[in-house]
């Protein structure tokens, strides 16, 4: 079959983004849990645009920023000898913020429902911001990690719009499931698309159950 | 001259609190916080803590000549050493018991942590998850560990808050213990009046976010052990003469004989008259001389078996020269170690 390309490039532009975005996402939502800045609900608000911009409009932005001719762009074509717009790091700059928010939000949740006294008891306990941070916060937040991992894993594999603004259409470097769906149904080879799209639907449907079973499972123990 | 707790705090907590409180407070023994809700006191101990810094206002805090807040700088909340025991226990729910003791005990230079788990009766629980904890059991584990953290003062928020009497009664004993035992200082806000009566040698009145003054400390008597007796132990007051009042009294109480232990006189339990009151329900019946009248000078005070006691200004004396006082209810200090003086 043909379509393993695009199955294998779907799944590593899902774990590469997932890796980086987890790392970027956690001190991001730490900030807006903690901060008492003013600043605070407009970086909220620019984290959560990804959520309601349709993926087109973002898409077109990021091919904006990202081409030779944009001082972004063109300074990464200089210092890696390589273009971003029809790339695979095109791609996973464009899935980080794609899933930005699906990584922030859960982690947010999470941070927020630590309790505060808890965290003060860490404190006067010696611990410092940091230390109580590592050892309290990320310990209680555990589940928020796992739900942002899953979700954002989940959303990149599905992305679609972005995708094709940025990377188009390339088999092997830029073709993902989701386009790779859609090349099929226009060429009306509707047994690939069949194949792919149940796969797809099978694979959503199982990310979030897990995500509901373990939940919900966490509730109770912690009820 | 004992090292002293200075603080003068001007807080604006939300448009209709402002905490606007200065005070000097020695570091040695219990001082008890007391004032009805709302007037501050949590406020206070968070404030001296160093918790809450995002709330505007001044701070000027020292602690026995460390500058904790000033013109000199700031010292963050886990630099200063304090042992805080929240209203709740808010224990660490990922760890176990002994995690949540030993989490200040790692963070520390010196730490008595099996002394505290044997004082507290902890053994057995150590291994256990928090999760199964009883109420009084959390708030003893929420004792020791924050006395395993090595602190230079304790500071108590209502650490009863939610417990039954019953409760209540079973865990006051372990707090008076391991305050004595660790010997720390210790800040304590509460308003029962039974907590202060076995817990406080000094007591500071808040009202509306400010510094009302220093109440009478509880009326105590001290006493010597005379003998074990199963669930408690049988305590002679100091100054009793065989057979005599005050000769013979049980407490609920675990301590060995010669050891001394304070006895509290809770103020509604305490009554004066010129004449015998017979014995009725009294648990002891004293014969009182008063050696100074209340009036101008401020609360009377009264000698009890050779022992001086200051009586509350909220208490009726007769006016006569001598008196009986009879007692009702009284509450131990275990190990009372007299710091006030």
């Amino acid at each position: 079959m043909t379509v393993w390309p695009a199955i294998w490039l779907t799944l590593k532009l899902a774990f590469v983004t997932t890796a980086i975005l987890l790392a970027v996402a956690l001190p991001l939502a730490w900030w807006l849990t903690t901060t008492r800045s003013k600043l605070r609900p407009v970086v909220e608000a620019i984290t959560t645009l990804p959520l309601v911009l349709p993926p087109t409009v973002l898409g077109f932005y990021l091919l904006i920023l990202m081409s030779p001719t944009a001082p972004f762009g063109a300074l990464w074509l200089r210092v890696t000898g390589d273009t971003l717009t029809f790339s695979f790091t095109g791609l996973v700059i464009a899935s980080l913020v794609y899933s930005l928010p699906f990584a922030v939000q859960p982690l947010q949740t999470a941070f927020a429902s630590v309790p505060q006294p808890t965290m003060d008891a860490a404190r006067t306990l010696g611990a410092t911001p940091r230390d109580a941070f590592l050892t309290v916060a990320l310990p209680l937040a555990r589940r928020g990690f796992l739900t942002a991992g899953v979700l954002t894993f989940a959303h990149t594999v599905g992305e679609f719009g972005v995708v094709l603004m940025v990377g188009g259409n390339i088999p092997g470097r830029t073709r993902v499931i989701s386009i790779e769906i859609f090349t099929a149904v226009e060429t009306l080879d509707y047994a690939t698309a069949h194949v792919l799209s149940l796969g797809l639907l099978a694979f959503s449907f199982c990310v979030l159950l897990l995500v509901y079973v373990f939940n919900r499972r966490g509730g109770v123990r912690v009820a | 001259m004992p090292d002293r707790l200075h603080f003068r705090l001007k807080l604006r907590r939300g448009p209709l609190f402002t905490l606007e409180a200065q005070e000097s407070l020695p570091m040695q023994g219990v001082t008890a916080i007391v004032g009805p809700s709302g007037s501050g006191k949590t406020s206070l101990l968070r404030a001296l803590a160093g918790l809450d810094m995002g709330v505007a206002g001044e701070r000027r805090i020292t602690f026995c000549n460390k500058e904790w807040d000033g013109p000199g700088g700031h010292v963050p909340a886990h630099e200063r050493r304090i042992g805080f025991v929240f209203q709740d226990p808010h224990l660490f729910p990922h760890l176990s018991v002994a995690g949540n003791i030993g989490y200040g005990a790692k963070r520390c230079e010196v730490t008595s942590f099996d002394a505290i788990v044997e004082a507290l009766e902890l053994g057995p629980l150590l291994d256990r998850g928090i999760d199964g904890l009883s109420g009084g059991e959390a708030r003893r584990v929420a004792l020791a560990r924050a006395l395993a953290s090595n602190p230079a003062v304790l500071f108590l928020d209502e650490p009863m808050t939610g417990l039954d009497s019953q409760r209540k009664s079973e865990f006051l004993p372990y707090i008076a213990r391991a305050v004595s035992q660790a010997r720390v200082p210790a800040l304590y806000v509460s308003h029962s009046s039974d907590e202060v009566v076995t817990l406080a040698d000094r007591v500071l009145e808040l009202g509306q976010g400010h510094v009302t003054g220093w109440r009478t400390p509880p009326m105590r008597l001290t006493a010597h052990v005379v003998a074990e007796t199963g669930p408690g132990v049988e305590v002679r007051l100091d100054g009793a003469e065989d057979d005599g009042p005050g000769a013979s009294i049980a407490l609920p109480l675990r301590a060995l004989p010669g050891e001394a232990v304070g006895i509290g006189l809770p103020v509604e339990s305490v009554h004066f008259s010129v004449h015998h009151p017979g014995a009725g329900s009294a648990i002891m019946v004293l014969p009182v001389t008063v050696t100074r009248p209340a009036g101008a000078e401020g609360q009377a005070v009264l000698d009890v078996l050779g022992q001086s006691v200051r009586v509350p200004g909220v208490m009726r004396v007769p006016s006569a020269r001598t008196l009986w006082m009879s007692v009702l209810r009284v509450l131990p200090r275990p190990m009372v170690v007299d710091s006030t003086k």
